[in-house]
C-alpha cells in the first residue's frame, strides 16, 4: 500500500476522465452520472456486486458501447465515439476471449498481425512476452484449448500486451479460477503491472481481490460510483454501510438516538457509539467481527458496550478462529487469532464487547 | 463416467441392437448393390452369375448423363445459395437477441416439419399460376423451400457454440470489421458453414417428392428411378441408384478428407509461424 | 470452490443478459434505434422473404384453390366450400383414419427402436458417437425411393430376405410385401432418423452429474428413467415424434412402394386428385385439412419447447 504513494505524484493530469457518463438501455438507468479520474500508472479497480453497471461501464471505456450522456477524455481527448480498434486501448475479457482456432503464438501476434508487423519481428515479441509471463517457449504452436486454466489467463494477458496499450482494462478474468491460482495470479498480476509501468483498470465484484492488487478503488453500486479512495482509506473510512458490508463478514446493529448514547433496537440494549453526527436519529452500528472481544476476564467490566449471549459455533479460519454468538434473535461473529482462542465449550453463557471507537456509524 | 451406471450385459446388449439397426439401414442399399451386379433382367436372390454389364450400360447411355447433369446441377445452385442464405439466417437464429427471434425461429422450422409431397403440389399450384414454366429451376427453387431451414438449423448449431467476446476482443485488438470477419468469425464457423454446404448437396442430390413435381420437363435421378420402379423395371434401376449411393459416400468421404485437411494445413501453419 | 465459481460467473451472465434483455424494453425513440441497430432482422429477412415466396404464397394459394367450384382451374369462377362437403360425405374419412393410423404406430415403433439407440450414443458409446452419426447420417442422403426401392429388393418373392430364408432356413416367407406390416416397416426405416437426433439432443441434456446424483440417492434403473432421464430429455423426444409423425402423416412414397395398393394414405389422394383426376380444388381441400390439423399439432408441441436451449447444447 506503501508504493501507492510516489506513483500519485508521478502524474498530476488523469490519462482517463469520465465526466458525467450515464448509460440508458431503453429507460433503465446502467450507468448515471459518474466522474472519475485514472491517473497515468496506476492500477485502478471498479469494485461492485452483480448489477452495478460495472461491465457497462467498462465496455464505454474500451469502445464497446457509445455512452448515453457524459464524456469519456483520453489525455484531453474526448473519445466516445472513437470506435473500439481505433481506441489505444484493449482488454482482457472475463472469457478470456481466446481464438479457438489458433495457437497460443498466432493469438499473441494477433494484434501485431492485424498492424502488418513482419512475422519474424512478430514472432520475437511474442517470444518475448512468452518469457515474461513465464510460459515455455514451444507453447508458441500449442493450441490455446490445450492449455490450463491459469495458462490461458496467461496468454490473455500477453495478447493484450502485445497490443502495447496505453490503458490496459480486465473485466474480471479472474473469476473462473480456482481459489489458490487465483491469489498467485493476482500477485503476478501486479508485478506485471510495476514491470511494465502501464496503467491498469481491473473490474470485479471481490473487494478483497481488489485491495490485493489496487492503488486505487472506486466502489459502485446501482450504477453510481459510491466511494473511491486507497484501499487503505476504503478499509478504514467507508462512507456507508453498503461499503463496509461489502468488505466482508460484519456485524450490523440497527441503532436508534437515545440521548447522547445509543439504544439498540432489537434487545433495547444501550450502547456508546462512536462521535454522533448532527441530528442523528436513527441508523446502524458496523462492527467488524475482529473488534469484538470477549469479556468474561476482570478486564473487561470497563467496556461500556456489552452484550450476553450463547456461543452457538466456532469456525476454524486457518490463523483465525470465528464464533458464532446468538444473543436473543440476532447473530453475531467474533473473530480471534488462534492464539486468543476463546478456551470455553458450546453453549456457554459469554459476554462480548467492543470498544465505542472502534465501531463505524452510518445514518440511513 | 457415466459408465459407471451401466452395467456390463447392459452394454452388450446395446452394442448388439447399435449391430442390428445398422444391418437394418443398409440392408435395402445391399440389395440394390447385388441386383446391380446380377446378369438376370429381373433380380432373384441368390444370385446365378454375377456381371458389370448395367454398369457400362450406365456410363455410356445419353440419358443417364443427362439425368446426372441436371442432378448435379440442381445440386449445385442449391448448395450455393443455401449456404450464403442459411448462413446469415443462421446468424439471426442463433447469435443475435431480437425481438422476433422466437417467431423467426418456429416459422423456419415449419417447412421441414411440412409432408414434401404436398408442399411440391402447392408448388406445382403456385407456378402454374404465377406462370412460370416448370423446368429444373423451378426445382431449384423448391429444393431451396425445403433445404434452407435444414442448412440454416446446421450452421446455427455451430454459431450456438459462439463466442461473440472473439469478435470484440478483436476488434479491441485493432482489427477492422472486414479483418474480425476474415481472421475470427469465418474460420471458428467454417466447420458449420461447411456441413451446411454439405447437407444443402446432398438433400438436394437425394431429394425426390419435391422434384417430382417442380422439375417439369427435366428430370432428376431420383425421379426416374421412381418413374421406372412403378412402371417399366431395367435393371439400370439398381445401377444407378448403387451409383447415386456410392457418389454420396465419395462425396462424404471427400469430405472428411478436406476436413482433415484443411485442420493439418492449419496446424502446419501454425507450426510453421510458431 | 468449483461451486462458488460457477455460481459467480452464473451471476456476471446474469448481469449481462439482464442488460441485453433490457436493452429492448425501451421507449419508442430507444426501440426505433435498437431495431436498426439490430442485425437479427436484417440477416433473417432474406430467409424470411424466400420462405414467404416460396412457402406462404403457395400454401395461401392451396387455400384458395380449395375454395373454388370442383374441377376448375380458375380463381376468378367465384367461391364455394363444395370441395369440403364432398370430402366429407364421401369416403375420405378411410385415408385419413389410415394415415394417422399408421404414423402412430411409426411413432410408437420408433420410440422403441430409438431410445435405446439414442441412449447408447449419448451415455454409453460416446467415444464412437461420431462415427455412429456418420453411419446414421449417410442412409439420408441417398433418395428415400431408392432405398425403399432396396426392400422391394430384400423383401419381393425370391429377393435377399426370403431367398436366404429359403435357401438356409427351408422357411417360405414369401408374403411380405405389399402388405401394411411391409408399410410400416418402410416409414420406421425412412424417418428413423429424424426420431433418433432430436432424441439424442434430448439426451445429451441430461447431465451425467444428475444422473450420478439420483443414484446416489438410491433411485433404481426404472426410476432413473422415469424421474430423471424422461423428463430432461422430454423436449428432445417430443420434437422427435412430432417431426416423425408428421413426416409419417404426409408420406406417399412407402404406401405406393411397398405397400402395393393394400392401404391409400390421404397423400395418395391428394396426388391423384392432382394428377389423374385432375380436380385440383379438392386436392387442394385434402391438402388444406391435412395442413390444418398437422399444422395445429406443430404449433401445440413447438409453443410449449425453448429451441435455444435444445440446439445450445449440440
Amino acid at each position: 500500500m506503501d508504493m501507492a504513494a510516489p506513483r500519485e505524484t508521478q502524474s498530476e493530469s488523469p490519462i482517463l476522465r469520465l465526466q458525467s457518463v450515464d448509460k440508458l438501455f431503453g429507460d433503465f438507468v446502467a450507468v448515471e452520472r459518474v466522474d472519475l479520474d485514472i491517473r497515468e500508472g496506476e492500477f485502478f479497480t471498479i469494485v461492485g456486486p452483480s448489477g452495478s453497471g460495472k461491465t457497462t461501464l467498462i465496455r464505454m471505456l474500451v469502445g464497446m458501447d457509445k455512452p448515453s450522456g457524459g464524456d469519456i477524455l483520453l489525455r484531453g481527448r474526448r473519445i466516445n465515439d472513437v470506435p473500439a480498434n481505433k481506441r489505444p486501448t484493449c482488454m482482457v475479457f472475463q472469457s478470456l476471449a481466446l481464438f479457438p482456432h489458433k495457437s497460443v503464438g498466432q493469438n499473441i501476434e494477433f494484434p501485431l498481425k492485424i498492424r502488418g508487423v513482419p512475422p519474424a519481428e512478430r514472432r520475437e515479441r511474442a517470444e518475448q512476452l512468452l518469457r515474461q509471463l513465464h510460459l515455455p517457449l514451444d507453447y508458441h504452436r500449442k493450441p490455446v484449448g490445450q492449455c490450463s486454466g491459469g495458462e490461458q489467463q496467461r496468454v490473455a494477458l500477453a495478447r493484450a500486451l502485445a497490443f502495447d496499450p496505453e490503458i490496459l482494462f480486465f473485466d474480471e478474468p479472474l473469476s473462473a479460477i480456482d481459489y489458490r491460482l487465483r491469489k498467485a495470479l493476482e500477485k503476478e498480476l501486479k508485478d506485471i503491472h510495476r514491470e511494465t509501468g502501464k496503467t491498469f483498470v481491473y473490474i470485479t465484484h471481490s473487494l478483497e481481490e481488489a485491495m490485493v492488487m489496487s492503488d486505487r478503488i472506486a466502489i459502485m453500486r446501482g450504477g453510481r460510483i459510491v466511494q473511491v479512495g486507497t484501499p487503505d482509506e476504503i478499509y478504514n473510512r467507508p462512507r456507508n454501510r453498503f461499503v463496509s458490508e461489502f468488505m466482508g463478514e460484519v456485524n450490523v446493529i440497527e441503532v436508534e438516538r437515545a440521548g447522547e448514547r445509543l439504544r439498540d433496537t432489537a434487545t433495547g440494549t444501550e450502547l456508546v457509539g462512536p462521535h454522533l453526527p448532527e441530528g442523528f436519529r436513527h441508523g446502524f452500528l458496523v462492527v467488524r467481527p475482529e473488534t469484538f472481544r470477549f469479556l468474561d476476564g476482570a478486564g473487561g467490566a470497563a467496556t461500556p458496550n456489552r452484550l450476553e449471549g450463547t456461543l452457538y459455533n466456532e469456525y476454524s479460519l486457518g490463523s483465525r478462529l470465528q464464533y458464532q454468538v446468538r444473543v436473543g434473535a440476532s447473530v453475531f461473529l467474533v473473530e480471534k487469532l488462534r492464539e486468543q482462542r476463546y478456551l470455553g465449550q458450546l453453549d456457554d453463557r459469554v459476554t462480548i464487547g467492543w470498544d465505542p471507537a472502534e465501531a463505524m456509524l452510518f445514518e440511513e | 463416467m457415466s459408465a459407471m451406471s451401466t452395467s456390463r450385459p447392459m452394454k452388450w446388449l446395446l452394442a448388439v441392437w447399435i449391430g442390428t439397426v445398422l444391418v437394418f439401414l443398409y440392408l435395402p442399399m445391399a440389395a440394390i448393390a447385388l441386383a446391380s451386379f446380377s446378369r438376370q433382367r429381373y433380380f432373384r436372390f441368390p444370385i446365378p452369375r454375377f456381371d458389370t454389364r448395367w454398369y457400362e450400360d450406365a456410363f455410356t447411355s445419353l440419358s443417364v448423363r443427362d439425368l446426372l447433369w441436371t442432378s448435379l446441377t440442381v445440386a449445385a445452385i442449391v448448395t450455393v445459395i443455401s449456404v450464403v442464405l442459411a448462413f446469415l439466417g443462421a446468424l439471426a437464429f442463433a447469435r443475435y437477441d431480437w425481438k422476433g427471434r422466437s417467431v423467426y425461429q418456429k416459422l423456419l422450422l415449419l417447412p421441414i416439419f411440412f409432408p414434401q409431397a404436398v408442399l411440391g403440389l402447392a408448388l406445382l399450384l403456385w407456378y402454374s399460376a404465377l406462370g412460370i414454366p416448370t423446368s429444373w429451376m423451378t426445382a431449384v427453387f423448391a429444393h431451396l423451400v425445403w433445404i434452407l431451414p435444414i442448412a440454416t438449423l446446421v450452421i446455427s448449431i455451430q454459431v450456438y457454440g459462439f463466442n461473440p467476446a472473439w469478435e470484440e476482443a478483436a476488434r479491441d485488438l485493432g482489427a477492422s470489421r472486414w479483418q474480425v470477419f476474415r481472421e475470427v468469425t469465418l474460420p471458428i464457423l467454417w466447420p458449420g458453414i461447411f456441413s451446411g454446404a454439405l447437407f444443402s448437396f446432398l438433400l438436394s442430390w437425394g431429394n425426390f417428392p419435391l422434384s417430382l413435381f417442380t422439375t417439369g420437363a427435366d428430370s432428376t435421378i431420383p425421379e426416374w428411378l421412381y418413374s421406372k420402379m412403378v412402371s417399366g423395371y431395367t435393371p439400370l434401376v439398381p445401377t444407378l441408384g448403387t451409383l447415386t449411393v456410392v457418389g454420396a459416400a465419395l462425396l462424404l468421404l471427400g469430405a472428411y478428407t478436406v476436413i482433415m485437411l484443411v485442420r493439418r494445413s492449419r496446424q502446419a501453419r501454425a507450426t510453421a509461424e510458431g | 470452490m468449483a461451486l462458488d465459481t460457477d455460481a459467480r460467473s452464473l451471476e456476471s451472465e446474469l448481469e449481462d443478459s439482464g442488460h441485453a434483455r433490457r436493452a429492448q424494453a425501451g421507449g419508442a425513440a430507444a426501440r426505433l434505434g435498437a431495431w436498426v441497430k439490430q442485425p437479427g432482422p436484417l440477416l433473417g429477412g432474406p430467409l424470411m422473404l424466400f420462405l414467404a415466396l416460396g412457402f406462404v404464397g403457395p400454401l395461401l394459394l392451396v387455400a384458395a384453390f380449395s375454395l373454388i367450384p370442383p374441377k376448375t382451374f380458375d380463381l376468378s369462377g367465384g367461391w364455394t366450400t363444395q370441395n369440403y362437403v364432398d370430402i366429407v360425405t364421401e369416403s375420405y374419412w378411410i385415408s385419413f383414419a389410415w394415415s394417422f393410423g399408421l404414423a402412430a404406430v411409426t411413432v410408437v415403433c420408433l420410440l422403441a427402436v430409438c431410445y435405446p439407440l439414442a441412449y447408447a450414443m449419448t451415455k454409453v458409446f460416446g467415444r464412437a458417437a461420431s462415427l455412429l452419426t456418420l453411419l446414421l447420417v449417410i442412409p439420408l442422403f441417398v433418395s428415400e425411393n431408392i432405398r425403399l426401392f432396396g426392400w422391394v429388393l430384400s423383401l419381393v418373392k425370391g429377393g435377399v430376405l426370403p431367398g436366404a430364408a429359403d435357401l438356409w432356413l427351408g422357411i417360405d416367407i414369401s408374403g411380405l410385401l405389399y402388405t401394411v406390416p411391409a408399410i410400416v416397416l418402410g416409414l420406421v426405416y425412412v424417418y428413423l432418423p429424424f426420431m433418433l437426433f432430436p432424441m439424442v439432443l434430448g439426451l445429451s441434456m441430461v447431465p451425467d452429474r444428475l444422473r450420478e446424483a439420483a443414484i446416489d440417492l438410491g433411485a433404481s434403473r426404472w426410476q432413473l428413467f422415469r424421474e430423471v432421464e424422461l423428463p430432461l430429455a422430454m423436449p428432445g423426444i417430443l420434437i422427435g415424434c412430432l417431426l416423425t409423425f408428421i413426416l409419417a402423416l404426409g408420406s406417399l412414397a412407402e404406401s405406393k412402394i411397398l405397400g402395393g395398393s393394400v392401404v391409400v394414405m390421404i397423400a395418395d389422394d391428394i396426388e391423384s386428385a392432382f394428377t389423374f383426376a385432375q380436380n385440383w380444388p379438392k386436392g387442394a381441400a385434402l391438402s388444406v385439412l391435412l395442413m390444418v390439423l398437422a399444422g395445429g399439432l406443430i404449433f401445440a408441441v413447438l409453443s410449449r419447447l425453448d429451441l435455444d436451449k435444445i440446439l445450445g447444447r449440440g
